[in-house]
């Protein structure tokens, strides 16, 4: 999974350098497209809400817009290895207005979860056993 | 109650991945077996369509021509990004609602809860200038 991070790197572009920019990274997510590299891509709404505290109890907008740290979108890669992942990344052609580009490869198993695979096999057994019941 | 078949498409972030530190087997083997119960639920009502973890170890790539590639992000971030779900749901406050059941949050997770857009912000930027350009010329 590629997540593009910082979502302002368009300003100071030019209306001219914008378009080209946008036209270079259409042509280069249609090249990914056409390699069948692509399972699933969209760019998210700059609004959104931060959850957290026990029962959900603190809902606060975020994230902060002008973070270089926010996700602005995402694109998951059809079966290709970490190198690939990062060929990939490296090729986009946002980079150089400071988008930033985190690459992760995305896991069956919750490595949370598999720090603690004798608990996971009980909660699982246990699960098995509601639903049958 | 609404009676719009319309489904907005959110993403949730589950930021902070080593909540589980510090837990016990039983408090761990309940917050699994609910988190798993809670991916079953959604999956089944068909509120939620994708969900998958991420390794914590990945890489970070920047710089003109992606020179930079680093090791990250720091997997003892509570920032980090640790999976996600993929929702379909009715509106934001439905998102928010499946958010704040995560078993998670009372162990320190944070959920981000951010909407899919049809159209990335930045080219409806670009086309705004290019509208008003337009209006500029016809003017």
């Amino acid at each position: 999974m590629l997540l593009f991070r910082g979502q302002h790197w368009d300003r100071g572009l030019s209306p001219h350098e914008l378009k080209a920019t946008l036209d270079k990274l259409t042509a280069w997510f249609e090249g990914l497209n056409e390699r069948g590299k692509v399972k699933a891509s969209q760019p998210l709404g700059a609004q959104g809400r931060i959850i957290s505290g026990a029962n959900g109890g603190l809902v606060v907008d975020g994230p902060f817009a002008e973070s270089k740290e926010a996700v602005g979108g995402y694109l998951v890669l059809q079966a290709v290895g970490l190198k690939e992942a990062v060929e990939i990344a490296r090729s986009m052609p946002t980079l150089k207005y400071g988008l930033t580009v985190e690459v992760r490869p995305i896991l069956g198993e919750c490595p949370t979860f598999a720090r603690h695979a004798e608990v996971i096999e009980r909660a699982k057994d246990q699960l098995w056993a509601a639903a049958a019941a | 109650m609404s009676t719009s078949t319309v489904k907005s498409d959110y993403l949730l972030l589950f930021r902070g991945n080593v909540w589980d530190r510090g837990l016990s087997p039983a408090q761990l083997q309940k917050v699994v077996s609910d988190w798993m119960a809670w991916f079953e639920r959604l999956k089944r009502e068909g509120k939620c369509l994708d969900g998958n973890p991420l390794e914590e170890e990945g890489k970070v790539v920047s710089g003109k021509q992606g020179r930079t590639v680093a090791d990250g992000p720091f997997a003892e971030s509570k920032e980090a990004i640790g999976g996600y779900f993929y929702l379909q749901v009715a509106d934001e406050n439905e998102a928010i609602e499946i958010a704040r059941q995560c078993p998670g949050l009372e162990y320190g997770s944070v959920v981000e809860v951010r909407p899919v857009a049809d159209t990335c912000s930045i080219k409806q930027r670009a086309e705004e200038y290019s509208q008003g350009q337009l209006a500029g010329t016809m003017a």
